[in-house]
């Protein structure tokens, strides 16, 4: 066997060496391999520290450039805890009138989600993938599945430990997919992704609206709890259009993300989340209602 | 040195010092790079790392440096070990054939081969993402609004990294004990 013939052994053993070493490790339910989570472990810190280092730099880049523009976000900012304030004052007293109601009908109280708190600590810098890194790992008590969220609504979920940190399959990447529905009309229905153009990176879509679905623009997403992974009434976004589908027979919905997936920096994993039986219990009835 | 050249000695000091900057520009590429340049667009330069050693190197050693960033790379951030490992070993391999035709002192040989590589490292991604979970869109789409940017991109940042690492090779800080 002559020198070039090696060679293209070689070559070709190491590509189906790769493809099957993909093909094993590619699914999203698989845990960490050994090699992983040496690395990620120990190297978990300096990522930190660098994420920390960017942060601040696009900070004090985006202060020194933009004071214009902050000193007008500053003057909404102030309009907007104003007219919060009001909101607060008229949600404490819809809240009490929530718990009497909820008392008078018996209902079990919702199950409080454990909010764990993490920093992002890096993000894949390729364009194939959606994910982070975040700095708690099962040493933490973070499992597989577990949902992510923001103040702002869901992120995504916990699909990768190893000690110290996780990978977070973000809502934007195109291997999730959330059961979701319409706050307002409790349509159900399933969030994607949307990449039909490039303004739209990043953006979701909700498919499987029936025709006669009860949306509109500005309508609230929120996820479902159907799946068992994200719990319940997590707000996923906002509609911004509706269309019907390839086939023209049922709806879908271009929704703007409420957590802003370019700049998440500090997270929560919900360690808790309502059983089922909870999710019955709930009022919209049980789950096969959603169907 | 022609043959056996993943055993040699004098080159595996090199290999360990790729292993050095591989880890150092994936944690700056996956921190630092990712929170200051949050747009759709971002250099990848690890690949023009790999690009510009594989032009420098030669094929063979080339195949190897592909080897090992793609590997950390995966461990760092992909989807399934191998992915990323794929993706770098045919942009790598060709960048060192490249060599053979086009003088390493002169930098338009590496500004073509990482146009041409990023290209290439993207449509393997492209057709790995393909077979194993499925593509959105055509490759047209993303050669437009993807590649063909990160390519340029790439391009320019070369321009102040390949004489970086030619001058490196020159004064053979890859092989430290054999100064």
């Amino acid at each position: 066997m002559n020198r070039t013939t090696q060679k293209v052994l070689v070559v070709l053993g190491l590509i189906i060496l790769l493809l099957s070493l993909v093909y094993f490790t590619g699914d999203i339910t698989s845990r960490y391999t050994f090699a992983e989570d040496l690395v990620l472990t120990g190297l978990s810190p300096v990522q930190g520290f660098f994420s920390q280092l960017g942060t601040r730099t696009y900070h004090f880049f985006y202060g020194m450039f933009d004071y214009h523009r902050l000193h007008e976000e500053k003057k909404e900012i102030r309009d907007e805890l104003a007219r919060r304030d009001n909101l607060q004052h008229q949600l404490l007293e819809l809240q009490k009138e929530n718990y009497r109601l909820r008392e008078m009908l018996d209902f079990k109280e919702r199950t409080e989600y454990e909010l764990l708190p993490a920093e992002v600590i890096a993000r894949d810098p390729g364009y194939w993938f959606e994910t982070i890194t975040i700095n708690k790992g099962y040493a933490d008590g973070v499992e597989q599945d577990m949902a992510v969220v923001t103040s702002e609504g869901l992120a995504g979920n916990i699909y990768f430990v190893s000690r110290n940190s996780s990978k977070v399959l973000l809502l934007t990447d195109s291997r999730r997919a959330v059961s979701a529905l319409v706050q307002r009309s409790r349509e159900p229905g399933t969030v994607g992704v949307v990449e039909g153009y490039p303004e739209m990176k990043g953006y979701l879509r909700m498919i499987n609206l029936p025709p006669e679905a009860n949306i509109q623009p500005g309508d609230t997403i929120i996820s479902s709890g159907l799946g068992g992974v994200f719990p319940k009434g997590l707000v996923v976004g906002s509609v911004l259009e509706i269309d019907k589908d390839h086939y023209g027979l049922l709806q879908r919905a271009i929704v703007k993300p409420a957590v802003d997936f370019n700049r998440l920096e500090e997270v929560f994993i919900v360690k808790e989340t309502p059983s089922a039986k909870d999710l019955d219990e709930l009022p919209g009835g049980d789950v096969s209602d959603y169907y | 040195m022609e043959q056996e050249f993943w055993a040699n000695k004098y080159y595996l000091s090199s290999y360990l010092i790729v292993v050095f900057i591989t880890v150092l520009i994936l944690v700056f590429q996956g921190s630092f790079l990712a929170f200051t340049l949050t747009g759709n667009i971002r250099p990848d330069l690890l690949l023009i790392l790999v690009i510009c050693l594989a032009f420098l190197w030669g094929e063979e050693r080339g195949v190897v440096v592909g080897f090992i960033a793609g590997i950390f790379q995966d461990i760092f951030y992909g989807p399934a070990l191998g992915f990323y490992t794929l993706s770098m070993l045919l942009p790598a391999y060709l960048a060192g054939l490249g060599s053979r035709v086009i003088y390493t002192d002169q930098v338009i040989g590496p500004l073509l081969a990482v146009f041409l590589g990023t290209i290439l490292h993207e449509a393997v991604s492209f057709f790995l993402v393909e077979l194993f979970w499925g593509n959105e869109f055509p490759l047209s789409y993303y050669m437009e609004t993807m590649f063909l940017p990160v390519a340029a991109y790439n391009l320019v940042l070369t321009i102040l990294i390949y004489p970086l690492l030619f001058r490196a090779e020159q004064a053979k800080l890859f092989y430290p004990s054999f100064k």
